[in-house]
């Protein structure tokens, strides 16, 4: 059966380093002075690489 | 709102990675157990998550904020009064009936417990609700992506239904319910930046408490009396109605839930399931209520940000979008509006997924051509995947031909939902319980409802028959009739079935509580038990509704 942690953990990886990719040259929202795609793109790719971590320890137990 | 080259790529990537999962586990799908049950082979994290995310349909986000907006905190309810404890009770009281009794089905339940005529019944009320609830979500996401992003109506509709269908057609339950789980990350991810910046913005919890009437930031303070809170509820309504009947009816009896935790891997894995997901459910008010709340403070203190207006008071369904828009810049924008998608899409794939399982094994083989071979049953499934998908299709079509049929049909939902939690009830838990006790009590529960219906007014909605009572709101209404409703079904079921032949003991072994053998415990670890865990649960909800009191 798949392991689940693997699809998952690869879109939020890519997804958070496209945030972090476009962080730094959008303009921000109307309502915050917050950089969000940047702390929005680490904690996606933090979550993602945490779950390809748990599928590769998976894998290997 | 417009959307920006990086919105759409990430759109278009969580497309692919639906798909792929789809796809990847078509091989894993070779009969129609696979197919529709999922060979009862799915890890207990992931059930948990899906049981959750099911019920996560885009309406229930973006209505979710909008009653935020215009009831305040007391919409916590529905998650802290209402589902947790149904969840507590269906994981440690009702699992070991569903799924002891080796039944593949809400229905079938019904069946072997009662009889065929209240199978047949339940199977045909459920399948035509899921449809519709399929093809009304439909229509809901259709209409807003086209006011918001001004995206064709067709369009949307065409691409969401096809992308459902496809990974459900490939993988079945099992693809259904491992993209659940993606979707409910990304729900929760692309949602909870919302909260934290709204709430911040809006001077935290405190500066929405200076901001605000004190009725909109008390669970329980102003329900004393239904003239004191926006709801126009008082507690024993609310705790009867809604904490009773509408949430242990809805979490207790509704396949689509009950499925994801029937897919469980063991008795105690399926035990387990809603009470894990109770853990994240208890954390949704901050991620969906929050906003809404939010919005209204950061409303009356000029922030910058306005709740649309609408008449005389504000357009509270769009308060979750126009946050987005204001906070989000391209980027996250195209997370949360995909997240806003992914609950749409869980949402249909559940109903889609419960309807093809109860059509296939409740209705085509209990009626329709019983003694196939199991491959015939694995291509009905898949055929009437492609069915449901269609017919919700039509639903959402019809949905935007009457505005009323909305209103019409969830309360047609309410009417038969309500009393089903009785039957259950009494079924598991009275071994005298007959099945013509069990028919009649449902007909007569559901008769109740529309009488109260067709006898009361709120709203300007209701009053068909004379109107012999106002409520305050039509939330008071629902609540009542559901309580009504139960009662009815409750208390003919037992008197038709005092009056009829009692079933034989034989036939409630594994279905009835004293005739069912209870899973052994001993020397389990206490966080793989259901009743330790339902204890650390309801601590924590008790916890939760004294800080908000």
């Amino acid at each position: 059966m798949l392991d689940l942690r693997l699809p998952s953990g690869l879109f939020f990886a890519i997804t958070g380093v496209l945030l972090l990719g476009v962080s730094f040259s959008n303009p921000h929202a109307p309502m915050t002075d917050a950089n969000v795609d940047l702390y929005a793109g680490a904690a996606m790719l933090a979550f993602g690489l945490a779950l390809l971590g748990l599928a590769r320890w998976n894998s290997r137990t | 709102m417009s959307l920006s080259p990086v919105d759409y790529v990430i759109l278009i990537l969580y497309f692919l990675f639906v798909l792929g999962i789809g796809w990847r586990l078509r091989k894993s799908v070779t009969s129609a157990g696979e197919f529709l049950t999922a060979g009862h082979a799915v890890p207990v994290w992931i059930t948990s998550l899906a049981f959750l995310a099911a019920n996560l349909g885009a309406q229930e986000v973006v209505g979710m904020c909008a009653s935020g907006a215009k009831y305040g905190i007391m919409t916590s309810h529905f998650y802290w009064l209402g589902a947790i404890p149904a969840m507590i009770f269906v994981g440690v009281f009702m699992m070991p009936f569903y799924y002891g009794s080796k039944a593949r089905s809400v229905p079938e339940y019904l069946r072997m417990r009662f009889d065929e005529k209240t199978r047949g019944l339940n199977a045909i009320t459920f399948a035509i609700m899921t449809v519709f609830s399929s093809g009304i979500s439909m229509y809901a996401l259709a209409k807003m992506f086209n006011l918001v992003l001004g995206w064709n109506f067709n369009n949307s509709i065409v691409l969401s239904g096809a992308i459902v269908l496809a990974y459900t057609y490939l993988g079945g339950l099992t693809s259904a319910i491992y993209n659940e789980v993606l979707q409910f990350f990304l729900i929760v991810i692309g949602f909870s930046p919302l909260a934290i910046l709204s709430v911040h913005r809006a001077g935290g919890w405190g500066g929405i408490q200076q901001r605000l009437p004190d009725v909109m930031t008390h669970a329980w303070k102003y329900v004393g009396h239904a003239d004191q809170n926006p709801m126009g509820v008082e507690a024993f309504g609310l705790v009867a109605g809604l904490g009773f009947v509408l949430s242990f009816g809805y979490w207790c009896t509704d396949f689509l839930v009950i499925q994801r935790a029937m897919a469980a891997n063991s008795m105690s894995a399926a035990r387990r399931t809603p009470l894990i997901a109770a853990f994240p459910k208890m954390i949704m008010p901050f991620i969906v209520i929050l906003p809404g709340i939010a919005a209204l403070a950061l409303t009356k203190m000029g922030s910058g940000y306005a709740l649309p207006p609408k008449g005389a008071g504000y357009d509270y369904d769009q308060a979750l979008t126009t946050l987005m828009a204001q906070f989000y810049p391209s980027g996250m924008l195209g997370v949360g509006l995909t997240a806003l998608m992914a609950s749409f899409m869980s949402g249909m794939a559940g109903n889609v997924t419960a309807f093809n399982t109860v059509f296939t094994y409740d209705i085509y083989q209990s009626y329709i051509r019983p003694h196939a071979s199991d491959k015939h049953y694995l291509t009905v499934g898949r055929v009437t995947t492609v069915a449901g998908v269609l017919l919700s299709i039509a639903t959402a079509y019809l949905a935007a031909q009457f505005n009323d049929i909305m209103d019409f049909l969830q309360l047609v939902f309410g009417f038969v939902n309500a009393p089903l939690f009785a039957t259950f009830l009494l079924g598991m838990f009275w071994k005298r319980a007959t099945g013509h006790g069990a028919f009649v009590g449902l007909l007569s529960g559901t008769t109740a409802a529309a009488l109260t219906h067709g006898l009361t007014v709120a709203e300007g909605k209701g009053g068909w028959i004379a109107n012999v009572h106002d409520f305050p709101s039509q939330m008071a209404q629902n609540f009542w009739i559901a309580i009504f409703a139960w009662t009815t079904c409750f208390l003919v079921t037992i008197v038709v079935s005092l009056a009829t032949t009692a079933p034989a003991e034989s036939q409630l072994r594994g279905l009835v509580y004293g005739f069912t053998d209870l899973p052994r415990e001993e020397g389990v670890r206490w966080y793989l038990r259901p009743a330790p865990l339902a204890i650390v649960v309801a601590v924590a909800l008790v916890f939760l509704n004294l800080i908000f009191l």
